[in-house]
């Protein structure tokens, strides 16, 4: 009994980490430029693309290809920002959830054109290994993807306490106005979130491809966690998010565990309304950052 | 438009050679009344509509059935096209129904108002096929399908299914796990959709008659990001072998984690997205030894053989079920149209109704015979179990149809 439980939480756990590089941009975005990005899932599939075709062309490892996933979706972050969402900020909401909308519809369709609608999957050497201690397993590819999610997580967050960038990342994130009188350039720094966000969904999909298949749509499975998890851990707060997203793969293994295999997200939401229902503001209560 | 205009000279250009060759009073007649029933209408292409999801999210099946229905027509057009219609050829029209369930209503509507059509076949997904029979019921034109629900034997009469039925793949399985292991514990997950639901219902009904045990029975949700929890309990369960009915995407999840897990069961992953080849390109050497049911395969007679190699040839990969399947279909409509002598759908109808071949292209079933019972099921129908041996999916249940010896894993 203490075993099943405890290959609940090491698989929750695991998955968590995934789930929480995609929440960790969908809050970062939406704590500095104030948008909700619903195309966050479908950069994490140009991601797991990338990999594909490095992997497949290149015999590149997916974990390598991580320094070229994470650089080019930084550049499309920036050029996102430029082109596209700098062009609505400061209008009604209406219009910024229209355009990260019809931008997740755009790429998912071209990527249908590109792709075809067919699963690409990666075999490394580690892709079906697991690591077994005691009566429990660790499956390799999802303890690197972890291990690497909880470092570049580490990473943002340093930066965003210690660099003067990221301190004016979370003063524009707290007080636009002020931000700016105070010398702060705002197209910088959001153009610097949307790549930071954008390039932590590279990392994601590179991560992913070990173990997961990746096809047009498979964005959509993800975006819905990282949503969840970025509601439950406080809007905009990025510990916050990461923190929830660990709970919610915990809550969801144990679910499907104990409850049901059909019950993965009605534990997940249970989770998210009691949180609501205590703490309106999310677990990580009225504070930033 | 197009059709109006290429239909006059062709016409003409008959009815000189007719002239020329028997001055036969009759067509005479014909020709000077200018009444079209029999003779006019003969070497106009016959036309046979075709529904099949080329884009969404069934794309990748519904191209490969694109091809198949291409490769088909061609074959029977090669052989001389439908000899008592003068040869008339086979001119198939494609429509894509988008792996969507108001599309498909859509599409089945324009395809029959648009165009005089003697028969359809389509649409691979038993949902997409359920709403297409409807509509073609209603305009009475006879569809024919490889879809497995047994909703569609019920209450419809242009309706027919020439393979096994969803009721008797569950039979198939239960007797698989029983050749693989003496005594077997089966776990059963199935993806919550009325798909899985039904499927799964059938090997639970049918366990007890075959002497099958199953210790787990577990519904999960479709498409989820992680398969090791439920891998865990089935590993709690104590079973030795598991059936999972799930889509593509899932089963590859499945089959990954039960490797890492290091667990050891004997996997029967049903059919659809089992038995197609993108299946082995995903889970490479895991697949071996994996067994599925299939309504159709490429090895299991000499027919098949032949027409796989043509496959194969156009697209590098072997004839999938769904794909070989349809083309038996296509011979079982020149089948029909040959014997009544007319492109008139309620007599291409009436024609299938009373098929019966067990040669050629048209009987590639497994078992090689199709005859019709009055709800539209080939009363020989049966589904053949396979095995991924070698990166090649083998036939080898039953007997009859097996090809190769079923390996214990």
């Amino acid at each position: 009994m203490v075993e099943i439980v405890a290959q609940a939480v090491i698989n929750g756990l695991l998955i968590g980490g995934i789930y929480a590089l995609v929440s960790i941009g969908v809050t970062l975005i939406f704590g500095v430029v104030k948008i909700v990005n619903f195309a966050q899932g479908e950069f994490v599939m140009i991601g797991m693309y990338i990999t594909f075709f490095l992997a497949t062309q290149f015999g590149i490892d997916p974990i390598v290809s991580l320094i070229v996933s994470m650089p080019v979706l930084f550049v499309t972050g920036v050029l996102v920002q430029h082109f596209l969402i700098r062009r609505v900020l400061g209008l009604n909401d209406l219009p910024q959830i229209f355009l990260t909308f019809a931008l997740s519809l755009l790429i998912i369709n071209v990527a249908l054109m590109l792709f075809t609608a067919n699963y690409r999957t990666v075999h490394t050497w580690y892709s079906d290994e697991a690591f077994h201690v005691g009566g429990l397993y660790i499956p390799v590819a999802k303890l690197i993807a972890f291990v690497v999610a909880m470092l570049l997580s580490g990473i943002l967050w340093v930066f965003l306490r210690t660099t003067d960038l990221g301190k004016a990342m979370r003063a524009a994130s707290q007080n636009r106005d002020v931000a700016q009188l105070m010398g702060i350039n705002p197209n910088r720094v959001f153009a610097v979130a949307l790549g930071i966000a954008l390039a932590l969904a590279g990392a994601a999909g590179s991560l992913l491809m070990p173990f997961y298949p990746a096809y047009p749509m498979v964005g959509q499975v993800f975006i819905l966690m990282a949503f969840v998890a970025v509601v439950l851990g406080t809007l905009g707060n990025v510990i916050g998010a990461l923190v929830a997203s660990l709970l919610m793969g915990i809550a969801e293994s144990l679910g499907i565990q104990f409850i049901g295999a059909d019950s993965g997200l009605i534990v997940v939401f249970a989770l998210l309304l009691t949180t609501l229902a205590v703490r309106p503001s999310g677990l990580a209560g009225g504070g930033r950052r | 438009m197009n059709k109006g205009q290429s239909r006059i000279p062709s016409k003409k250009l008959l009815r000189r050679r007719d002239f020329l060759t028997k001055a036969a009073g009759g067509v005479v007649a014909t020709a000077a009344f200018g009444a079209v029933p029999l003779r006019g209408w003969a070497a106009d292409p016959v036309n046979i509509g075709g529904l099949y999801p080329v884009t969404g999210s069934m794309a990748q099946i519904g191209q490969g059935c694109a091809v198949a229905a291409k490769l088909a027509v061609e074959m029977v057009n090669d052989a001389g096209g439908i000899k008592s219609l003068g040869g008339a050829k086979l001119n198939l029209i494609l429509s894509d129904v988008q792996s969507d369930t108001t599309v498909t209503r859509t599409e089945t509507d324009r395809l029959i108002s648009g165009n005089k059509l003697s028969a359809i076949h389509g649409c691979f997904a038993s949902a997409l096929t359920l709403i297409a029979s409807e509509v073609a019921e209603r305009a009475k034109v006879p569809i024919i399908t490889g879809s497995s629900s047994d909703m569609l034997n019920k209450g419809r009469t242009y309706t027919f299914t020439p393979f096994a039925r969803a009721s008797q793949f569950a039979k198939a399985q239960l007797q698989m796990a029983k050749l693989v292991g003496d005594k077997p514990k089966v776990a059963v997950i199935f993806e919550n959709t009325a798909f899985g639901t039904s499927t799964s219902n059938g090997l639970k009904e049918q366990a007890p008659g075959e002497g099958v045990e199953i210790v787990m029975f577990e519904p999960y949700s479709a498409g989820f990001t992680d398969a090791s929890p439920l891998i865990n309990k089935v590993k709690a369960s104590g079973a030795n072998a598991l059936f999972s009915v799930s889509y593509l995407n899932d089963l590859i999840l499945i089959v990954r984690t039960v490797k890492q897990v290091g667990l050891n069961v004997a996997i029967n992953g049903g059919s659809g997205g089992f038995v197609i080849p993108d299946f082995y390109k995903n889970v490479g050497k895991l697949a071996e030894g994996l067994q599925g049911v299939a309504h159709w395969n490429h090895d299991m007679s000499d027919d098949s053989q032949k027409v796989n190699a043509e496959y194969k040839k156009r697209t590098g990969e072997f004839l999938f079920e769904y794909a070989g399947g349809l083309v038996a279909q296509t011979f079982m409509l020149a089948d029909a149209l040959e014997r009544a002598g007319s492109a008139d759908p309620q007599k291409v109808r009436e024609a299938l109704s009373t098929l019966d071949v067990s040669t050629g292209y048209a009987a590639m079933a497994p078992g090689g015979k199709v005859k019709f019972g009055p709800d539209g099921k080939n009363i020989y129908g049966r589904p053949v179990g396979v095995q991924w041996q070698n990166g090649d999916l083998a036939s080898v249940f039953p007997k009859e149809d097996a090809r190769a010896p079923l390996m214990k894993s």
